[in-house]
């Protein structure tokens, strides 16, 4: 039986095991646990140098303080703003193209899916000046729309990779029955594929919302104003000129957290059943 | 109805041409087997007369209407695929029904054929039912509903059987034949199965390379196969064969000499002299104690009604002897086998017939 039950290995593989395992367990919470602490700490504490004790009592207005005394909650609207319309488009950009390449067999198709692929292997680093200056240029600079077009546009190319394959594991006998009786190419994909693939595009949306959400290279590159940083760049400002609010960017942190698990709890059941679609008959 | 006419068919993927030139008529009406071993073009063809594959060369006529550049579902067929191809997320009546109502058939009309196509396939009880909770059968049965109710003229069916167990097999063989005296349209059926071609079809069309090697009905196939290919091709157990000489014995008859030594004198040969494939079905071989034939018996497949002999006579291969089943031999019992003349084929070097065993 692979992996063997713990409870019957040698005692001192059982010892380290439950040494080690609290301890690992700790330390990779550890990072999440200060963060959820200092988030409840008055800001009183960590003016007295309380950095790693216990709070000396629950500051739940914290979460609250982040609302009102700063810009928090336009940023979370403005991330909302991105990643809905970025997730809707590439999603459906990429439900096309894959059925595209999947299905269609034309002289570059190969060359298109690879070119896909390819993409994605770009370090988008290098394409960051060239992107700025090109939205500056469309003065798309600094608007929401200029930075939903450029996540869209790089996301696209790995959600077509996803899709095109999962297009791809569908029978073809299915495509060619409708085609036979009748059905023209549009209907074939609203009323055969899109169905069809449903578990892919749920885990597609959580994947690409959360790449989004949590995106904060573009999100500081291509956007200044209060109207449209997302809220990963925008808690930068609680870190003032004289001194950081930590106990405010910790309660910011964890709210900013939220949507993206929120999001794969909702889905889980999709999502997983999405990555395992393709390994069994039907 | 309508009539399905190929004429000097040709297909190619890139430079393999796999459709070399076929000519076919296949009558109004007529069930008409395609057979032939894996990668014959047997399936390729169907699909060219389904419009699923471009033709690269030749002409196409359903009902006198050259289909050439004709969409699929402009063609007036219906195709049953061999890996029933049902929709998954729809439910039976939903899968049934789905080209009519994208075509925006009138509502009252779609629901009277599925409910037809239901009651011709026993599918009533099923319909609210998705294809997951159904049976292989049954869901060979909803594909076959499928093609029913959009009315079509020719029927095209791709290995439907092939994924079902034999005793099932069997019985949806019937159920095919018995749609398609009531349906009345043509039907053209994809196998490699040899029985379910002889048991179903008016026409059988023997395929090999991409080339017709024989057009005919079962009967005339079996019992005057054109080609070695096509009397090896057909029959189960296949024929006998090996390689005979043969010297003019007069009178029109020749004299074939037959391993182990013996001959024997057949009529009506075409060819008289030099080498030749002699076949003989097993059917046609008697157990004597001395025949044509000397050899051991190497071993007694027993199936109760009759008892298949492998008579080992010094060749490679092993004589295939169809016995009664109450035949008492044991496997390494010397025993002769005796040639029914009538039914000894005789091919030449180009392995076309130069005469017919055709008992007659």
């Amino acid at each position: 039986m692979f992996p063997m039950p713990i409870k019957k290995t040698k005692p001192w593989t059982r010892f380290a095991y439950q040494v080690f395992l609290p301890i690992t367990l700790l330390l990779w919470l550890l990072p999440l646990l200060g963060v959820a602490l200092t988030s409840i700490k008055p800001a009183a504490d960590l003016d007295s140098g309380n950095y790693f004790g216990l709070p000396s009592r629950v500051a739940i207005e914290n979460y609250w303080l982040v609302f009102t005394n700063s810009n928090i909650g336009y940023y979370f609207w403005n991330s909302i703003k991105v990643t809905i319309p970025t997730v809707i488009c590439s999603i459906s950009l990429s439900l096309l193209a894959g059925f595209a390449l999947a299905t269609y067999s034309f002289r570059s198709n190969l060359i298109i899916f690879f070119m896909f692929v390819a993409g994605n292997f770009v370090p988008f680093q290098i394409l960051a000046i060239p992107v700025r200056d090109l939205t500056i240029n469309l003065g798309l600079y600094d608007t929401t729309l200029g930075l939903a077009l450029s996540h869209i546009a790089f996301q696209t190319g790995f959600c077509t990779l996803f899709m095109r394959n999962f297009i791809k594991a569908l029978p073809d006998a299915l495509i060619e029955s409708a085609r036979v009786e009748g059905v023209n190419e549009w209907k074939i994909f609203w009323h055969i594929v899109v169905p069809l693939v449903r578990p892919a595009i749920a885990a597609l949306a959580v994947l690409v919302f959360t790449f989004i959400w949590n995106e904060y290279f573009w999100a500081t590159i291509m956007s200044q104003s209060v109207d449209v940083r997302p809220v990963t760049a925008g808690i930068n400002e609680l870190s003032g000129e004289w001194k950081a609010q930590w106990e405010l960017i910790s309660a910011a942190s964890i709210i900013t957290a939220a949507p993206p698990v929120l999001m794969f709890f909702l889905m889980q059941k999709h999502f997983i059943a999405g990555l395992t679609l393709g390994a069994t008959k039907g | 109805m309508a009539e399905v006419r190929l004429s000097g068919i040709r297909k190619s993927f890139g430079p393999n041409e796999v459709i070399k030139g076929v000519d076919l008529q296949i009558p109004d009406g007529s069930f008409c087997v395609f057979v032939g071993p894996s990668g014959c073009g047997k399936s390729t063809l169907l699909r060219m007369i389904a419009g699923l594959e471009d033709i690269t060369d030749g002409s196409l006529e359903i009902g006198g209407h050259e289909m050439i550049d004709v969409a699929p579902a402009k063609r007036g067929v219906a195709m049953v695929f061999q890996s029933y191809a049902l929709y998954p997320h729809m439910t039976v009546a939903d899968n049934v029904t789905f080209g009519l109502r994208m075509a925006n058939h009138p509502k009252e009309d779609t629901e009277k054929r599925c409910h037809e196509a239901a009651r011709m396939l026993k599918l009533n009880e099923l319909l609210d039912r998705k294809p997951s909770q159904l049976s292989g059968g049954q869901r060979q049965r909803v594909a076959i509903g499928r093609a029913i109710v959009r009315n079509p003229e020719v029927f095209l069916f791709d290995e439907p059987l092939s994924n079902l167990d034999a005793a099932l097999r069997v019985e949806m063989r019937a159920e095919i034949i018995r749609l398609h005296s009531k349906l009345d349209a043509t039907m053209i059926y994809v196998t490699h199965d040899q029985v379910e071609a002889m048991t179903m079809a008016d026409i059988i069309v023997v395929l090999d390379k991409g080339m017709i090697e024989q057009v005919g009905s079962p009967l005339e196939l079996y019992h005057e196969p054109n080609t070695l290919f096509v009397a090896r091709f057909m029959g189960s157990p296949q024929m006998n064969t090996f390689a005979v000489d043969l010297s003019d014995a007069g009178n029109g008859n020749v004299s074939c000499t037959l391993p182990g030594g013996s001959s024997i004198q057949l009529d009506g040969s075409s060819l008289t002299a030099g080498k030749a494939t002699f076949g003989i079905r097993p059917e046609h071989l008697d157990i004597v104690a001395e025949g044509e034939l000397q050899g051991r018996a190497a071993l007694c497949e027993r199936l109760g009604a009759e008892t298949i002999l492998h008579v080992d006579i010094g060749l490679s291969d092993p004589i295939i002897v169809k016995a009664d089943g109450l035949m008492d031999v044991k496997e390494g019992d010397a025993i002769g086998l005796k040639l029914n003349p009538k039914a000894c084929h005789l091919f030449g070097p180009d392995d076309r017939r130069v005469r017919s065993g055709s008992l007659q």
